[in-house]
């Protein structure tokens, strides 16, 4: 082979091979992700080297986790990747689409038709598809007020595929409410304004939205409040702590007086800084407020004590984003010398306290007046439950912002999958010329993968070929109906709540084909240089 | 080796050394199996007869305790499905601080149930939504077990607090838990704030002294610093008490100084002028009243032999938080740097002295008076590991102390609210339809392993204990639990064993929750262990050297 002439090294897999190996791999990845899919998916136990668990339902975490390593996979897995980008969800639909593409064109190609002409299909009925989506979607209308309800069923759905039952339906308020505390009307959404704590503690249903703000560390002076009420708040970034000279610098002294001396002169510049906090301390507070100094900087034990002596609170080493979202939660401005200090720069809080749980701190910043920013705390008994939440969570705020965002959203189920694939067989693929229609049908048929799968998932005694001819005969009476998991009958997704993200369909329309195209037109794969697999020590 | 072109499935696609299992033989029964050998080991410790293992951990630490929590802890356990009961079991240690065992049993129990429901034929979905049912059911039927009347008590109430405590603790030290409980109760209602939900695991201090027996442990109102004071006063009645975190030495810059001599006789000066600053606020000091200096950092020989000069006791503390427990214990408030301390800032003991305690020389703070927080329990005994376990009961004591001051509410113990709720729940499963039905009454059933375990660890017929318990409980005693001493069942009311309805239901939970996760796993992808020297090879190797 020409390649073998250059490099004697190389592998090459040739034209039927090649394809069959990227084939299989897109069939090998399905099968991983497939029992994934849907409510009624199963959970993944992930051991990492050092023995951690991890425990997820997540396509996109799944595929993170797993260190592939054939080419093929990897390149859907970043498609996956991309689609979690994109719209936060939909991971393993992709990755099972891309699957059901692929094993529906080997079926075509094995009957001796052309790569090339079943691309063309997928192009065409992408479009058609696209094109149906924009029909099909449901409208909801974002105005200053706006429709809870929507925006819960489409996190609920989203939810209830990470999660067990239980815990989806009380994560959806919380979600829901988070994303509408940050919400600014006529500003982009910035998810990164909610934040996301957790602690080890008591029961994954403990998990609660607290607006305001939760700091994962606490006061470093044993005689600061653990609790504090009315709190002014000041946000600032000011260095309370002694700084060495960058130069080399050294003192001289001769007796025990002038170094005194030194010792006070070298921390007056800190105690000033000090000194005007507690003065604005002293202006501001009456007898029932508290003051509490949230620092960016350090704050050091003279610091603090001087501070803990006028029962003012400080924290020390606030992570910068918290800084940000503290004055969104509180109010007031970060202030970042203690010249600006004014009233006016100071936030607001009901309610200051500090939780203990072992060695860890955690001081609720809580009870603040009009928060744009807020906090989710996730509690869980153990780390693999954490982070599967976790996961659940940052998912389900992106479909609630996704919804705000396209102000529409799809029939879920499994309802719009079956409606479009009616469309392209029945409408669609008579429009075509050609060999060309067996492509838009392959699509179609592949688009069936995802109620198919979520028949199989819930694992009942009834057949998936009987779910889905019950399904189609449905849509094509013109009723819009998608899969019901705990009986097998179709059922109407708008009554039930089930919503999906417009965005994230139209991603999976969008990438799928692409991708599944540019397999099919594989017809060599090269390996050169050194084989990786074979360890070379 | 090329691209290989035939492998199917996920294996080919993962890097080498990773391991994929997945389906029900696979995954899922294998996951079982690796429970129930989990808790079968903890089982046999279940109990006031619970045996006792030995335990020799990677550093060849020796333990010997029936401490469930201390057992998986240090065992290390590596198997994934086998982790989740642990981490079930740390989470019961960490919320209530007792029940750690009868979580894993509990779980590994559901486990091996759920094994049988499998082969069965049902479906691991089926037994997890027939398990959450029962569980929450279970949570139910509990709470009414809870014994009227339990739920205000007076936590300053030392039989009160000890008739809750004393299950909790039999079930580690029997036969000594009057001894161990009432040292406890003693302790922690001493040091019990006015609120009771605020109470402090950390003011119970445990000091562990080697050498004479339990009945010489006793209750110290105040801390137990094992060390010896610096300087050659060792004793002071009623003295106030100065405490300084940074050490008592001559104040430093934080830029590095250099001391500046032209002469002989600047040489001569500035010793001297050191010594006065020094002896200035070492005086400071002695004049405002305290007799007692804690440091937190080094004594500097020459603030030493101004303390000397002006009779004041020098201790140093040089752990931060032990530091603070002193300055909780006395009252004081801790100075940064030498100076003059101010009247408000000084604390006050009783008595201070220097002890020697079964030849280890040990400072007593005592301050009998109010305003103290902070108790020690000082346990006598004459080995580490004796030790180390009476340490383990103390420590379960106090958690479930504090338990009781958030949550006074108990429930019959010795087995008998097991047998309750097993009752209830198969009565419940009775009237349940559909697939579900099964895996309650598994669940009920899961429940027997208490009695039976009690009864087994103890010596006794299990299967007739449990028969004469079902009986019991069918004619309408709620109550009726074991008596382990004469073998037989009694009301619990006359036995007195109660069990924290918190402790119990932090279980039930979690170990539903556990055995929940472990069935909903259906495949597995292990990565290939991390480098770095294999722990067990070292191990072989030290094993290796001690036989030479």
């Amino acid at each position: 082979m020409s390649v073998r002439v250059l490099n004697p090294n190389a592998e090459v897999l040739n034209k039927s091979a090649a394809l069959h190996m990227t084939i299989n791999a897109a069939k090998g990845l399905q099968d991983v992700l497939k029992s994934n899919l849907g409510p009624k998916g199963t959970i993944k136990m992930l051991v990492g080297g050092s023995g951690d668990i991890k425990l997820t339902k997540d396509g996109n975490t799944l595929l993170k986790e797993m260190q592939i390593q054939n080419p093929t996979a990897i390149m859907i897995a970043r498609t996956a990747v991309a689609q979690d980008d994109i719209s936060g969800d939909g991971t393993t639909s992709t990755v099972i689409f891309i699957g059901e593409l692929m094993k529906q064109s080997e079926r075509c190609i094995d009957e001796g038709m052309h790569p090339r002409v079943l691309v063309d299909g997928f192009e065409i009925a992408k479009r058609a598809t696209l094109q149906f989506l924009d029909n099909f979607k449901t409208p909801v209308v974002m105005g200053d007020e706006v429709d809870k309800e929507i925006l819960k069923m489409v996190a609920r759905t989203t939810l209830r595929t990470k999660l067990y039952e239980g815990l989806a339906d009380q994560l959806t308020d919380i979600v829901v409410n988070s994303v509408l505390c940050i919400r600014k009307p006529e500003e982009a959404i910035d998810l990164f304004m909610v934040e996301i704590m957790h602690m080890r503690h008591k029961f994954d249903v403990d998990t609660r939205l607290v607006e305001g703000l939760v700091l994962d560390h606490g006061s470093r002076h044993p005689d600061m409040k653990r609790r504090a009420e009315n709190c002014h708040i000041l946000t600032c970034n000011v260095s309370l702590e002694y700084e060495k000279s960058e130069i080399n610098a050294g003192f001289f002294y001769s007796n025990a007086e002038q170094r005194e001396a030194m010792v006070t002169a070298e921390r007056r510049s800190v105690d000033e800084r000090v000194k005007k906090i507690i003065e604005l301390k002293k202006k501001v507070c009456g007898d029932n407020d508290n003051f509490v100094v949230i620092n960016q900087k350090g704050i050091d034990p003279p610091s603090l004590d001087l501070l803990a002596r006028e029962g003012i609170i400080g924290l020390r080493r606030a992570k910068r984003r918290n800084m940000e979202r503290l004055v969104l939660a509180c109010g007031g401005e970060a202030v970042n010398s203690v010249d600006d200090l004014t009233p006016e720069s100071l936030g607001w809080a009901g309610l200051v306290y500090e939780h203990v749980l072992g060695e860890e701190k955690y001081t609720f910043v809580e009870q603040v007046k009009n928060p744009n920013s807020c906090t989710i705390l996730i509690k869980g008994p153990n780390d693999h439950t954490i982070a599967q939440i976790k996961d659940a969570v940052r998912d389900g705020l992106r479909s609630v912002k996704n919804t705000i965002e396209d102000e529409c959203v799809v029939l879920g189920a499994g309802a719009f999958e079956v409606a479009a694939r009616q469309h392209l067989i029945n409408e669609v693929k008579k429009t075509v010329q050609g060999r060309a229609q067996l492509g838009v049908e392959a699509f179609a048929n592949a688009l069936l993968v995802v109620p198919k799968t979520l028949a199989e998932n819930a694992g009942l005694d009834w057949d998936t070929q009987d779910v889905i001819i019950a399904l189609t005969s449905e849509h094509d009476k013109g009723n819009i109906v998608g899969l019901d998991l705990q009986d097998g009958e179709p059922i109407d997704p708008q009554l039930a709540g089930i919503f999906d993200n417009y965005s994230v369909k139209r991603q999976l329309i969008n990438s799928g084909p692409v991708i599944a195209s540019q397999l099919l037109l594989v017809d060599e794969v090269i390996r050169a240089g050194r084989n990786m697999r074979k360890p070379t020590a | 080796m090329g691209i290989s072109t035939q492998s199917h499935g996920i294996q080919s696609m993962l890097k080498e050394g990773y391991r994929h299992l997945s389906g029900l033989d696979e995954a899922v029964i294998k996951n079982i199996e690796a429970c129930k050998e989990l808790s079968t080991i903890t089982r046999t410790s279940l109990g006031p007869n619970g045996m006792n293992k030995m335990v020799i951990n990677h550093l060849d630490k020796l333990f010997v305790t029936n401490d469930a929590a201390t057992i998986v802890n240090e065992l290390e356990i590596q198997h994934p499905a086998a982790k989740i009961l642990v981490l079930a079991a740390k989470a019961q240690q960490a919320e209530i601080g007792d029940g750690a065992n009868l979580t894993i049993s509990f779980a590994g129990e559901l486990l091996q149930n759920a094994e049988e429901l499998i082969r069965m034929g049902l479906h691991p979905s089926e037994i997890i939504s027939g398990y959450t049912k029962a569980s929450i059911k279970g949570v139910e039927y509990l709470e009414e077990l809870v014994e009227s009347g339990s739920e205000s008590m007076d936590v300053r109430n030392k039989v009160e607090v000890v008739s809750r405590m004393r299950a909790a603790v039999a079930s580690k030290q029997f036969g000594q838990e009057e001894i161990i409980c009432s040292l406890v109760a003693d302790a922690c209602i001493q040091v019990c704030p006015k609120n009771p939900t605020n109470f402090n695991l950390d003011n119970v201090r445990i000091s562990k002294l080697l050498g004479g027996g339990l009945h010489n442990s006793c209750i110290i109102r105040g801390m137990v610093l094992k060390s010896d004071a610096i300087g050659s006063i060792k004793r002071m009645e009623k003295a106030k008490v100065a405490v300084f975190a940074d050490g008592v030495d001559t104040t430093a810059t934080e830029t590095k100084g250099t001391v500046l001599i032209h002469s002989a006789e600047q040489l001569e000066n500035y010793a001297k002028t050191e010594e006065a600053k020094v002896e200035e606020l070492i005086k400071a000091v002695a004049e405002s009243g305290a007799k007692v200096i804690v440091s937190g950092g080094s004594v500097g020989e020459m603030a030493l032999h101004f303390c000397e000069r002006y009779k004041l006791m020098v201790l140093k503390i040089s752990s931060k938080f032990e530091l603070r427990r002193f300055c909780r214990t006395t009252g004081a408030v801790a100075q940064l740097k030498l100076s003059r301390p101010s009247p408000d800032d000084l604390g006050y003991v009783d008595s201070i002295s220097v002890e020697e305690i079964g030849g280890v020389r040990v400072t007593i703070a005592r301050n009998e008076e109010g305003g103290n927080s902070i108790s020690t329990v000082v346990l006598r005994g004459s080995t580490d590991s004796i030790l180390d376990d009476l340490e383990r009961a103390v420590d379960d004591g106090v958690n479930t102390y504090k338990a009781m001051c958030r949550d006074s509410r108990i429930v019959p113990g010795a087995a008998a609210t097991e047998i309750e709720l097993a009752q209830r729940l198969k009565e419940y499963a009775n009237a349940e339809t559909g697939l579900d039905k099964y895996a309650i009454s598994k669940f009920a059933e899961s429940f027997e392993f208490v009695p039976k375990t009690l009864a087994d660890n103890a010596g006794l017929n299990a299967m007739e204990i449990t028969a004469s318990l079902y009986t019991g409980h069918g004619s309408g005693n709620a109550k009726l639990g074991i008596d382990l001493e004469e073998g037989v069942c009694k009301d619990v009311s006359e036995t007195k064993v109660w069990d924290l309805y918190s402790t119990k239901l932090f279980a039930l939970k979690y170990a539903a929750d556990a055995a929940c996760t472990v069935l909903r796993v259906d495949q597995i992808i292990m990565a290939k262990p991390a480098g770095g020297p294999r722990r067990d090879a070292a191990a072989a190797a030290g094993a290796g050297m001690d036989e030479d």
